[in-house]
């Protein structure tokens, strides 16, 4: 993209990561940003707010359009060819992170969304880079190492339709790397700004942290000692661009990786620490850390929690349920293509116990985004 | 400084007393005293509990202690304190005992008393009259929820070992639940009952080894803090048992037996697992037949579980309650 005169086609520019390539994106000159934000719904002034305290140096146009129609990405006919023709660079962080939708509407938006982009990459005569954007739990229910070289679960099943959908969109992907400049971004999980601990896009990681808050978190599934993989939400933007401008192709891992992940114990107790911290009067509710245990008997407490009806406690279990099983499987994500293509940037994944206590106040003072900060 | 402790003073001798009246789930239900589904209830391991008719809480309570010298050599003049714990508020009163509110119709609570008089009629006075315990002094110990038993035992063995003319403390547990409130908590279903138990310098059998006991006064408030109180049980009973094990120097390993409360045997089989503790070293079998029994649980339990053979001289033994307000409580007895 150090190229002149880019021209990005931009989808998800709201969600955690869209919104951080985004404002990385406006402040490059001689760059146009075609945001592309559903048709009906209420993005663009979610663009505006993003865009709030910097002065745009791109041009960023607003499209309206729908990926669930296909190959026309919902646009007219001529604004179509015109976008076609104007394309340098797709960065596709649109669809869906919703770990309960029923996997029809994952796919629909995952799988179907991606096939249009690609779909539609192919009309661009300039194209330089497709960047799509994945994720590492497309391995699943795998325990143990998982390479950027290799994809899917081994037919060890996923823990939500999340993980499936998205599995699933690499399958099409593969093929596509055959005739397009494909940059495959395997995400972990963003938990923020690792400078201000800001909280585009809240997910599960933030949710756990409410629920711990709330002291409605007593168990979750896993072992003490193995690793939790975060990273910060500008790390991945700027290591996502630094791939882009280089020309990168391939599958990245965006990952902590062994050397800046967090055991399972360290993250609870940070969070832990930092609830005490930041608020001081939560220690007066005298709240356990969350107990981490087998998986048969987080089963079984879920259960019982299922059984007895219990609507507060069944929420908070079935939250807490549609990522914890994945820390039954623990695993490492190899990050070595990454780290050599980001040799020499200064572009690393900061150690996460670093960085997460300011996402865990972010939370704390934002109320989990429902009040400005 | 060394801690000062007798290592003698133990639980010599336990009774209970529960009434004859027993009601399955389904009667329960059919009489609508239960809030929650009895097919739940049964599969979490109840069947059914005991009701007390007529009797009042202190005839419970009187019954039990009556049987505790009937059965045992027990000379009344060396008992020199009676611990009465309750679990209820209102078990700390007289309230269906014959008092004037009482005979105006049973009241369903402490708060309903009509007569300020009423307030003063104390249990664990008149059992100690009905008793003739002469030389004891005796002393309520209530706000614990079912873990008021657990305190009494604390305290009866930290008496002893503090005064050298006590030999005796007889602890003594009873609740009557309000007759027509629903008898489901947080699913557990409540029995009526209540237990004695005799502590004694010199025990011969049930030596005290270690007594714990935590409360988060945060969770006090038992009705609006129920999803609070819930998630918070396995975190802290898990912690309370495992620094019990590690102050007596034993591993659970070291416990051949594993005395609960009766609260639902799916907690158990929970609880089993997060303390290393296979369900077969825990002595479930009253949970479905007894029900609840608020405090008195676990000396019941562990009156059973020596009838039963199961307990030889010297074992370790663990015991391990809860009590709104909130309390978690936990004992390691050598047998």
């Amino acid at each position: 993209m150090s190229v002149k005169s880019s021209s990005v086609l931009l989808t998800g520019a709201t969600g955690a990561v869209g919104s951080e390539l985004l404002r990385r994106l406006a402040a490059r000159k001689e760059t146009t940003v075609n945001a592309l934000v559903r048709r009906g719904s209420t993005r663009q002034p979610d663009i505006a707010g993003i865009l709030r305290d910097l002065e745009p140096v791109a041009r960023v146009v607003v499209l309206e359009g729908e990926l669930r129609d296909g190959p026309t990405l919902g646009l007219a006919e001529a604004d179509l060819n015109a976008l076609a023709r104007e394309t340098t660079h797709i960065v596709h962080c649109g669809g869906s992170t919703s770990f309960t939708l029923p996997l029809s509407e994952a796919r629909a938006l995952n799988v179907c969304g991606t096939r249009a982009i690609l779909d539609f990459a192919r009309r661009c005569d300039n194209l330089q880079c497709v960047a799509l954007f994945s994720t590492v739990y497309v391995s699943g229910k795998r325990s143990g190492g998982f390479s950027e070289d290799d994809f899917g679960d081994a037919g060890m099943g996923f823990v939500n339709s999340y993980e499936q959908s998205k599995a699933e969109m690499e399958e099409i992907v593969r093929n596509a790397m055959h005739d397009l400049p494909v940059l495959l971004l395997r995400l972990s999980t963003v938990a923020g700004d690792s400078n201000t601990g800001m909280v585009r896009g809240f997910n599960a990681i933030h949710h756990a942290i409410r629920l711990v808050y709330n002291g409605l978190a007593p168990m979750i599934p896993g072992d003490p000692d193995e690793c939790v993989d975060i990273v910060s939400s500008d790390f991945v933007a700027d290591a996502a661009l630094h791939l882009i401008d280089h020309g990168d192709t391939g599958v990245f891992h965006l990952a902590s990786g062994a050397e800046s992940s967090s055991s399972l114990a360290d993250l609870i107790g940070a969070t832990v620490d930092s609830l005490v911290r930041f608020r001081p009067a939560w220690r007066k509710r005298a709240i356990e850390k969350p107990l981490i245990v087998d998986l048969d008997t987080y089963d079984l407490f879920v259960r019982s929690v299922e059984e007895a009806g219990n609507e507060v406690m069944r929420d908070a279990t079935r939250s807490i349920s549609t990522f914890a099983y994945q820390l039954a499987h623990p695993k490492l994500f190899d990050t070595a293509r990454t780290r050599a293509a980001l040799d020499g940037s200064r572009i690393a994944p900061g150690r996460a116990l670093e960085f997460y206590p300011r996402v865990v106040k972010y939370c704390l003072d934002s109320s989990w985004g429902t009040r400005p900060c | 400084m060394d801690r000062v402790t007798d290592y003698e003073t133990g639980i010599d001798a336990i009774a209970e007393y529960l009434p004859e009246r027993v009601a399955t789930l389904g009667e329960l239900d059919a009489a609508g005293l239960l809030g929650g589904s009895a097919a739940v209830l049964a599969s979490f391991g109840f069947e059914g509990v005991h009701l007390a008719g007529e009797e009042s809480n202190v005839d419970m309570a009187i019954a039990a202690a009556g049987k505790l010298f009937a059965e045992n050599e027990i000379d009344r003049d060396e008992i020199g304190v009676v611990l009465y714990a309750t679990a209820l508020t209102s078990s700390s009163t007289m309230w269906n005992a014959g008092s004037a509110s009482a005979m105006n119709g049973a009241p369903e609570s402490v708060l309903e008393l009509s007569e300020v008089s009423d307030l003063f009629r104390y249990p664990a006075s008149r059992l100690q009259a009905e008793l003739q315990l002469r030389n004891a002094a005796v002393i309520g110990v209530n706000q614990l929820g079912c873990a008021s038993i657990f305190a009494a035992l604390r305290l009866a063995r930290a008496m002893i070992v503090a005064e050298d003319d006590l030999k005796s403390v007889l602890c003594v547990s009873a609740d009557k639940f309000p007759p027509s409130h629903k008898r489901d908590l947080i699913y557990n279903v409540v029995s009526d009952g209540a237990c004695a138990a005799l502590v004694r310098r010199g025990a011969a059998r049930n030596r005290i080894v270690e007594c714990t006991h935590v409360t988060k006064g945060a969770l006090w408030d038992s009705g609006s803090l129920e999803n609070e109180i819930l998630a918070a049980y396995f975190p802290t009973a898990k912690a309370l048992i495992e620094r019990t094990l590690d102050k007596a120097g034993l591993t659970i390993d070291d416990i051949a037996l594993v005395i609960p409360h009766n609260v639902s045997l799916r907690s158990w089989q929970i609880l089993g697992r997060l303390i290393g503790c296979p369900l077969e070293r825990i002595f479930t079998e009253n949970i479905s037949r007894v029900g609840h029994t608020v405090a008195s649980d676990n000396l019941l339990n562990l009156r059973r579980a020596t009838e039963s053979g199961r307990i030889k001289r010297g074992d370790h033994l663990l015991l391990f309650t809860f009590g709104y307000g909130l309390n978690w409580a936990c004992m390691i007895l050598e047998h």
